[in-house]
């Protein structure tokens, strides 16, 4: 049993994010300097707002989590404090480049995150690099976002998971023809489609039909006649998330019976909380289930969120909290007082963010890169649990 | 055969909504002289209030349904009094009275957020008629009998009152010339209020049905009927509920037969192409009044 699974089993859950982080901090070689003490502000363009508000409160909640115990354990280093100052942008382009160029103009500001959307987070990137401060992508999932030093991604980009689990459907469920849903208005559900309709075309899974849907529609019972006017042996939902639950309760409300698979936008409570029945069963690739996930970093950080915020945290809170112990990282490995270039330039020299729920998580020329992936699903009593094809 | 006939049921009640939504939107027009952007927000504050009435009070389906309407009527007549009525007084015209409504349709839209925590939420299953009935060769879900069901009981009720009877007779004074109808006896004020009222409450009518229907309970309901329900009334003819509830339904119709047969990427683009051809041909819409204001 390594300290960490004995400190998990010894220590009360509520405190044992301090604790690992303290030891994390304690294990560290000790430098020369360290860090000057202060108050170091990460700018955060929050989307509490907006058609993805429901994602963008579970972002802000991990970001405000993650501040909190790094400033309780001194993670960065004694007499330093990491404080979030929010501006908000309803996931609006002009808004976010407002906030960020807002947070530019504020010297107090060593950082910046933002972005759930890939064009609003495209609108920012050069804002970001002429400004010469660090910019920590969030949400967005374009490949190519990151520009180093001064860009970087803490999230999971499509395709690793996406032929992970479609694999695995293939191996399970053996479909002859699949019809897809997908976001014509989204390049990276787009994407997500494309990687699973390669590895099932390239399996000899035919293509019945593919039903393309905007992110703003709301009525789903004309595409899902369509997709089963198709009859396939599968559909496979590659939408944002209110088309996703709207698509499959629409598909089983309308008797469809075959299976469904969609991605990880079903995978927060309140979708089941929403959806509810016809979300049992369909299988979802996730890098991080509160119900799923056991390694003590993630349990710790399923205890203290629930502690604080009443509710699991889903995978967006994950990838919130993760970009703020990204940013804190790249601040404990430096001397002095440091500038935004300095703190860029650390950052970008980061391979694997050492304090992450994920159990392990390299980045590589400044984004992150998951290896491992689960396969969710929903239960009837309202849990997530592996999937179980039968 | 089947599939025509099953996605032609689909697109009648998704047109049904619109039509809904759009007589009311065409009501206010054409009686107030207002060109309401805030209308759409009257249909997600009626779902809203019917959700909460059913997930709080456990309401049953009808009641919930009726909550829902007197919020949209209600609502529409505090809109009216606060943002419109001091407009009015000072005859501000068509352009003041839009820019207050923009106003409205944000701060409504902002409060409905915070009153779902953002959220879209849904109607529990439970709560609703949620089975399938077959009708001939289609099965149908209730919920989509309910919505045809209630445009054709609300499109006939509205005409009937407007070109029947004597409140109807007072509407279309008030809509002609409100000096003019106050002169012959017309309270035109009990008219503006009943006419906000009938407006809001058919656009809550098609918010809860809406939300019903598509799981959806949200700030961003109202949105995706406003510019479908504009649509339905500048093609029916504003001052005719008939036309409204006409092009509302083929409407509908057209934009799903357009994503199933013709591109789903393209259907809003096709939908409103052809709409636009038809305006070309028929500038004042199916019923509209040759001598009737146009936007």
């Amino acid at each position: 049993m390594t300290l960490l699974n004995m400190l998990a089993h010894c220590v009360r859950p509520a405190g044992l994010a301090a604790v690992i982080a303290g030891v994390a901090f304690s294990a560290a070689p000790s430098r020369a300097e360290g860090l000057a003490p202060g108050e170091y502000q990460i700018g955060f363009v929050t989307e509490n707002t907006g058609p993805l508000a429901a994602a963008g409160v579970s972002y802000y909640h991990g970001a405000q989590l993650a501040i909190d115990e790094i400033n309780q354990s001194a993670w960065i280093g004694k007499g330093d404090t990491l404080k979030m100052v929010e501006k908000e942008s309803g996931s609006d382009a002009a808004r976010a480049v407002q906030a960020v160029s807002q947070f530019i103009a504020d010297r107090n500001v060593i950082a910046t995150s933002c972005c759930i959307l890939s064009p609003v987070a495209g609108a920012v990137r050069p804002v970001a690099v002429n400004a010469k401060i660090p910019l920590v992508i969030y949400g967005a999932t374009r490949p190519g976002l990151p520009q180093l030093p001064y860009v970087t991604s803490v999230v999971g980009l499509p395709g690793p998971q996406e032929v992970k689990m479609t694999k695995t459907i293939i191996e399970k469920l053996h479909p002859k023809t699949v019809a897809y849903f997908v976001n014509a208005d989204n390049e990276a559900f787009q994407g997500r489609f494309k990687a699973a309709q390669k590895v099932m075309e390239d399996a000899g899974v035919k293509t019945a039909g593919v039903i393309s849907i905007l992110g703003s529609d709301t009525d789903f019972t004309a595409p899902a006649t369509q997709a089963m006017g198709t009859n396939p042996d599968l559909i496979m939902v590659w939408t944002t998330q209110t088309p996703a639950g709207g698509i499959i309760a629409a598909l089983r409300n309308r008797g469809y019976k075959g299976p469904i698979s969609a991605n990880d936008v079903i995978a927060p409570p309140p979708m089941f909380k929403k959806i509810g029945e016809p979300l049992v069963g369909v299988p979802f690739p996730v890098l991080f289930s509160a119900e799923l996930s056991d390694t003590p970093e993630a349990k710790a950080f399923i205890e203290a969120y629930q502690k604080r915020f009443s509710a699991l945290p889903d995978a967006y809170a994950a990838q919130g909290y993760t970009m703020v112990y990204y940013v804190a990282q790249g601040l404990k490995s430096l001397d002095g007082k440091p500038t935004r270039e300095s703190l860029a330039e650390a950052m970008a020299k980061i391979t694997e963010i050492d304090h992450n729920v994920y159990g392990g998580l390299p980045m590589k020329d400044g984004q992150a890169e998951f290896a491992k992936s689960l396969i969710g699903a929903w239960s009837k009593e309202g849990k997530v649990v592996r999937w179980d094809p039968k | 055969m089947h599939l025509f006939l099953e996605q032609f049921v689909n697109g009648w009640a998704l047109g049904s909504l619109y039509a809904l939504f759009g007589i009311g939107f065409g009501l206010v027009f054409s009686t107030l002289g207002i060109l309401n952007a805030a209308h759409g927000t009257y249909a997600s504050w009626a779902a809203i209030v019917g959700y909460y009435a059913v997930v709080w009070l456990n309401v049953p389906f009808p009641v919930a349904i009726a909550v829902g309407v007197l919020a949209g009527g209600v609502l529409a007549i505090v809109v009216d009094q606060i943002g419109f009525q001091p407009l009015r007084a000072k005859k501000a015209g068509l352009l003041g009275a839009l820019i207050t409504s923009i106003a409205f349709w944000i701060i409504l839209d902002s409060l409905a957020g915070f009153a779902t925590q953002q959220q879209s939420l849904a109607f529990p299953a439970s709560t609703y008629p949620n089975r399938m009935v077959a009708v001939g060769p289609v099965m149908v879900p209730q919920m989509q009998i309910i919505t045809i069901l209630a445009l054709i009981i609300c499109a006939v009720g509205i005409y009937l009152l407007i070109q029947k009877t004597r409140i109807g007779a007072a509407m279309r004074a008030v809509g002609w010339n409100e000096v003019a109808a106050g002169l012959g006896g017309v309270n035109a004020r009990v008219v503006i209020l009943l006419t906000a009222f009938l407006a809001g409450a058919t656009s809550g009518l098609a918010g809860v049905l809406g939300g019903i229907a598509t799981s959806n309970v949200s700030f961003t309901l109202g949105e995706g009927l406003l510019l479908k329900g504009f649509a339905a009334v500048v093609v029916g003819g504003f001052d005719d509920v008939r036309g409204t509830a006409i092009a509302g339904i083929c409407l509908g119709i057209i934009e799903v037969f357009v994503g199933q047969y013709v591109s789903t990427a393209m259907r809003d683009g096709v939908t409103y192409a052809l709409l636009l051809l038809f305006l070309i041909l028929r500038p004042r819409g199916l019923f509209g009044s040759t001598s009737f204001l146009r936007a």
